[in-house]
């Protein structure tokens, strides 16, 4: 781990992540107003006291960017890591089972993928209505059959080595292989894969939220401010840029700082 | 998506058309328009060329069937296809159209109404008194369960009398009278042959179906025969179902649409610098309001209603949620009906007051869902934020149009309303009538339905006004409408088209049979 | 997917449509379960709030709502096998002539933005490959990250205002397809929504050519190759770049299998009549026929260009293990 920081796409990415994460968590302090407070002009412009200007409904758009990140970062975040631990287990233990268990899996997963996406979020949400666990739900499980397969066929090319076929002839407890021998060598990928789910979590999130299935407001969010003012985007563009902005560099860090930490760690394994 | 005129034009799915006075009225408002004025009744009409209107329909396809127009597409397309026995002229009364002379009796118990002479159908057939018993009885068919039956519950269908080949007699049930016969069966009352098909309508108006490509875009071509001479102008209607208000208005300006009607009102500032496009205003009585439940609580106490009206910034939300495209209101509808009483004082933003109100009635820290249908949320939002200041937490709950008008409509305790201009009876019908089939406020109030089977069989207008009066009264003290602004109706004209003209109806791009092509140098 | 036996290549394939056929049916009764299960009832969305209880009555009688939910299910699947698929609850037409304009628009769109795509996103990624860690990599790699990124519709807007209204309007700014007519006799209309799509879907194709044409690069054959004196245009021609083309085979089909079903945020922006804004206007007027219909084809259609992909990666690799030798 002491070689991290030696990578410069690490360094860029982490600096990158880190700002966004603390703009996101820093903003609600810095804001000046409250996110429902409602204090300029629809669509006001830039003025003194409110560099970014108004939005649809006359709130500050500086103080609603400081106080949406929170939530957007938190949903993102949220739903990746569910994805991970849910298709993770689930790919493990299907590659680890194998037989009929592996191939029911393999078959629900490729159900999922074969279903439309935008089907289930508007299903979803006709539902169930607009709430953000059930955002973060939907698009863990968009997320899903791809994590399974990965993990699935991580696991079996584990399973495969030679190291782990001993373990198994010399009658270790299954739970330990799985454990000491088979989770270790599978972490790396996954965690660059979450790296990837990332950035597809804040592009679906913010798509989402074009669709007008994201967050409730007056909740201030990023991807909510983008589909609340994408009707005056030529009016007042403020209002969309800054939120597409801080989600697009958002996902650019995170996803950088992944695939530099798979390729550092790759280079760690290799040297040793 | 989330467009603005599902909100302006089609309110939570209650279409709900027109509406007029039986006499002249004379609106104060003044006719205004906004952008470029000059270009638009320059020259005379020419005749040819190609009429193309962008529509936003929510998420609807629409039909073209006469009697059941469920969408403001349908009801648009319904314009160009049917004509009416009467119409809705440009201070929302109506007219005679098809129909040359009508009248009510005494009491309107009956109306009488004569066809003019030599009227005929898209397909060549005359216009006869039989066509004229026929629509009207195929609107109010059980069997073909069209919604806007409901508001002619009231007529016999019959004893619908073939008086000559020309005219015909209406009577209603229990032999009542009904004074706003027009009015209701105006809008919808599309007259058809005897043998109308919906798959290939046959109708009267300025324009005859070439093709229908549902939730896409229709082709009409000009009715050579139509009853008002010289009309239309344009040998070609082109009507074209948009998705998206931004993408509807980027058509507009690319020159890929000439009309686009009822715009939103956020839209107004991009359209204002261009040259190629003029905004026409057309003030309405087109109203906007949030509806209190009174079956729960806590707007089963007076004092809460009173402090909600109250605690309503009526100014703010005019220039926020309509962008300062509206006039504020006093919680009463229909003031373009001769019968509105004028002597009643526009209530007043007062937060102390709805505060110590609110603490009278031992609701101090009060939580409210406000359910807001497609579009009304702005508004809904804006209410909320002037709420806080009062004290009291309003949760904005947004939700599709399907739901909000599913089997729980008349649950929500609060919610978005509207509704288009209407007269006063007509409205009361829709809403807060005794037979209402709308009716969200669950407003009941035994003296309001006295008078209100008073009004409905009084045809003089004075006497009807005291009535109505006292109906207003009623309805302003302890009603559960918060109507708080009417919306300006807002189209969006190319310079290439004329004919467009200011009213103080949402029709203004709707009359089809006076828009005309100019010439494209 | 398992590898075809030598020999029993038919019998892969019949299995694979089995298999493809019983993804497709679970997914219909999904559609079918979850439309029944929709908040509020399709009677009322279609009816409006102020009709009466006997239209409304009248209007269930009519759809069948009165019966049991299997056999509801069971005509409505021998409908679809018949290929009749109902008729639409909103506008009273039948689904098949409703979509089937759409399914064209929709599929032309899709040709159209995928093949600049992949072309684009070949070459790009290619070039990145070959100069691995480069400024030029770094730049192509973290535009595309970026881009990946940034909403579809805000890209709709930009290309709307730079290219149809204001700044350069040579190009129509929605796409008013005239029913009846080939989407590809009216290509002007299709130019933006295609650039749209092209924006959005190659970074993500350009990563998966540049990863793996790397990996392939610095495999232990292409470094056997070198030791062997292949010039280095070989060992990319031969070895690299047909290695390459598997996972972007892959990619591809899930590129497609998003963009059937997830174009509709192009869709609305342009007003282009295809099939996710169908879809999309269907739920939200409770539209059940033609939700059902169409969630179906595009999960049949993401079944079958699955399929493909897995074919050609089967017809692919024989070739490239003899490369390899």
């Amino acid at each position: 781990m002491t070689l991290l920081p030696r990578d410069r796409q690490v360094r860029a990415g982490a600096l990158l992540t880190v700002l966004v994460v603390l703009v996101a968590v820093l903003g609600p302090v810095a804001a000046p107003y409250a996110a429902d407070e409602l204090v300029g002009p629809a669509y006001g412009a830039p003025a003194p006291g409110a560099p970014l200007g108004y939005d649809y409904l006359g709130a500050d758009v500086l103080s609603r960017v400081l106080l949406g990140g929170r939530s957007l970062v938190l949903t993102t975040v949220c739903a990746a890591v569910l994805a991970l631990l849910a298709g993770a287990t689930i790919g493990m233990l299907a590659a680890w089972t194998g037989r009929l268990a592996d191939r029911a899996v393999l078959w629900c997963a490729d159900v999922l993928l074969a279903f439309p996406h935008l089907v289930l979020v508007l299903l979803a949400v006709s539902m169930l209505g607009r709430s953000r666990p059930l955002v973060v739900a939907t698009v863990a499980v968009t997320l899903l059959p791809g994590t399974v397969r990965l993990a699935r066929s991580l696991t079996l090319g584990v399973m495969r080595q030679e190291y782990v076929e001993a373990a198994r002839l010399l009658g270790y407890p299954r739970r330990r292989i799985l454990f000491r021998e088979i989770l270790p060598n599978v972490t790396t990928p996954l965690l660059v894969h979450l790296g990837a789910m990332l950035t597809w979590s804040a592009g679906l999130i913010a798509a989402m939220s074009f669709l007008g299935y994201g967050v409730a407001a007056p909740a201030a969010d990023w991807g909510l401010m983008v589909n609340e003012n994408h009707g005056g985007l030529r009016i007042q563009p403020w209002a969309v840029l800054v939120p597409v902005a801080l989600i697009a560099l958002f996902a650019l860090g995170v996803n950088t700082l992944a695939e530099g930490l798979g390729r550092t760690v790759a280079r760690v394994e290799e040297e040793r | 998506m989330n467009s603005q005129i599902t909100r302006r034009g089609f309110l939570g799915g209650a279409v709900l058309l027109g509406g007029a006075a039986l006499v002249g009225c004379a609106p104060d408002a003044q006719r205004q328009q906004a952008a470029s004025p000059g270009t638009l009744q320059d020259g005379t009409p020419r005749r040819g060329g190609r009429l193309r209107l962008g529509v936003v329909d929510g998420d609807r396809a629409g039909t073209l069937d006469a009697h059941k127009p469920l969408t403001i597409g349908s009801i648009i397309r319904g314009f160009a296809v049917y004509s009416k026995l009467w119409e809705w002229n440009a201070e929302m009364n109506w007219s005679p159209a098809l129909a040359e002379e009508t009248e009510a009796n005494a009491d309107a118990t009956t109306w009488t109404v004569r066809l003019r002479q030599g009227l005929e159908f898209h397909n060549g057939k005359t216009i006869t008194a039989d066509d004229v018993i026929f629509s009207a009885r195929r609107l109010t068919d059980p069997a073909l369960g069209s919604p806007w039956a409901a508001l002619l519950f009231t007529l016999d269908r019959e004893r619908i009398d073939k008086v000559d080949e020309r005219t015909v007699r209406f009577h209603f049930k229990d032999g009542k009278g009904f004074v706003p016969f027009p009015d209701t069966f105006t809008n919808f009352g599309a007259i058809v042959p005897v043998d109308y098909d919906p798959a290939k309508p046959v109708g009267a108006g300025p324009y005859k179906l070439k093709e229908f490509t549902p939730g896409q875009r229709s082709l009409f071509t000009r009715f050579e025969n139509y009853f008002k001479d010289g009309q239309p102008y344009a040998d070609e209607l082109e009507i074209i179902d948009f998705q998206d208000e931004a993408s509807r208005i980027a058509a507009l300006q690319a020159g890929q649409i000439s009309l686009a009607n009822g715009i939103g009102a956020d839209q107004v500032r991009l359209l204002q610098g261009d040259p190629r496009v003029s905004v026409v205003v057309s003030q309405t009585s087109n109203w906007q309001s949030f509806d209190l439940n009174l079956s729960k609580e806590p707007f089963r106490d007076e004092r809460v209603r009173e402090a909600f009206r109250l605690l309503t910034d009526r100014k703010e939300l005019v220039e926020r949620a309509l962008s300062g495209h509206g006039r504020v209101a006093n919680d009463l509808y229909s003031p373009q009906d001769p019968t509105f009483d004028r002597s009643i004082a526009q209530r007043p933003y007062d937060v102390e007051r709805a505060k110590a109100l609110l603490k009278a009635a031992g609701q101090e820290n009060l939580q409210v869902e406000l359910v807001s249908g497609e579009g009304g949320d702005a508004a809904a939002l804006v209410f909320a934020a002037q709420a806080k200041k009062a004290g009291v937490t309003v949760t904005v709950k947004k939700v599709d149009a399907a739901t909000f008008n599913g089997p729980r409509r008349l649950d929500w305790t609060m919610s978005t309303g509207g509704l288009l201009t209407e007269s006063f009876l007509s409205s009361a019908l829709h809403l807060d009538a005794p037979v209402s089939a709308a009716n969200k406020t669950h407003f009941s109030d035994p003296r309001f339905t006295e008078l209100f089977e008073q009004a409905i069989t009084q045809p003089d207008v004075a006497r009807r006004a005291e009535l109505v009066h006292e109906m207003q009264r009623i309805q302003h003290a302890k009603g559960g409408l918060v109507i708080w602004g009417f919306n300006d109706a807002l189209d969006a004209v190319s310079t290439g088209v004329g004919g467009v003209v200011p009213e103080h109806t949402q029709f203004a791009t709707w009359r089809f049979e006076k828009l005309w092509v100019k010439e494209t140098t | 997917m398992s590898r075809p036996a030598t020999g029993g290549r038919g019998r892969w394939l019949l299995r694979r449509v089995a298999y493809g056929a019983t993804a497709v049916w679970a997914t219909s009764v999904v559609v079918f379960a979850a439309t029944q299960a929709l908040p509020s009832d399709p009677a009322m969305a279609i009816l409006g709030g102020d009709a009466t209880p006997e239209s409304l009555a009248r209007l269930r009688l009519d759809l069948g709502l009165d019966r049991p939910l299997w056999q509801r299910y069971l005509d409505w699947l021998g409908g679809v096998l018949t290929g009749d698929l109902g008729r639409s609850l909103d506008s009273g037409t039948d689904v098949a002539t409703l979509l089937g304009g759409r399914i064209a628009n929709s599929l032309a769109l899709l040709l159209l933005a995928l093949s600049v795509a992949v072309a684009l996103a070949l070459a790009l990624g290619l070039f990145a490959a070959l100069r691995r860690g480069g400024l030029a990599d770094r730049v192509v790699t973290s535009t595309a990250v970026s881009l990946q990124a940034v909403p579809g519709f805000v890209v709709a807007v930009a290309l709307i205002v730079l290219l149809a209204t204001t700044v350069w309007p040579v190009l129509p700014a929605a796409s008013l397809l005239e029913p009846g007519l080939s989407p590809f006799a009216q290509l002007h209309y299709l130019v933006l929504p295609a650039l749209t799509l092209v924006v959005a879907e190659t970074p993500y194709l350009l990563r998966q050519v540049r990863s793996s044409v790397v990996e392939a690069l610095e495999s232990d054959y292409a470094t056997a190759a070198r030791l062997r004196g292949v010039p280095e245009r070989r060992v990319i021609w031969r070895h690299a770049l047909p290695n390459g083309l598997v996972p972007a085979v892959q990619a591809t089909a899930l590129t497609t299998g998003v963009l059937l079903g997830g174009s509709l945020v192009v869709e609305v922006a342009f007003s282009y009549p295809g099939l996710g804004g169908a879809l999309n206007a269907a739920v939200g007027a409770r539209d059940i026929p033609v939700i059902q219909a169409a969630a179906l084809l595009i999960a049949g259609g993401v079944v079958v260009v699955n399929l493909l992909a897995d074919l050609v990666t089967v017809l692919l690799t024989p070739r490239l293990r003899t490369g390899e030798s």
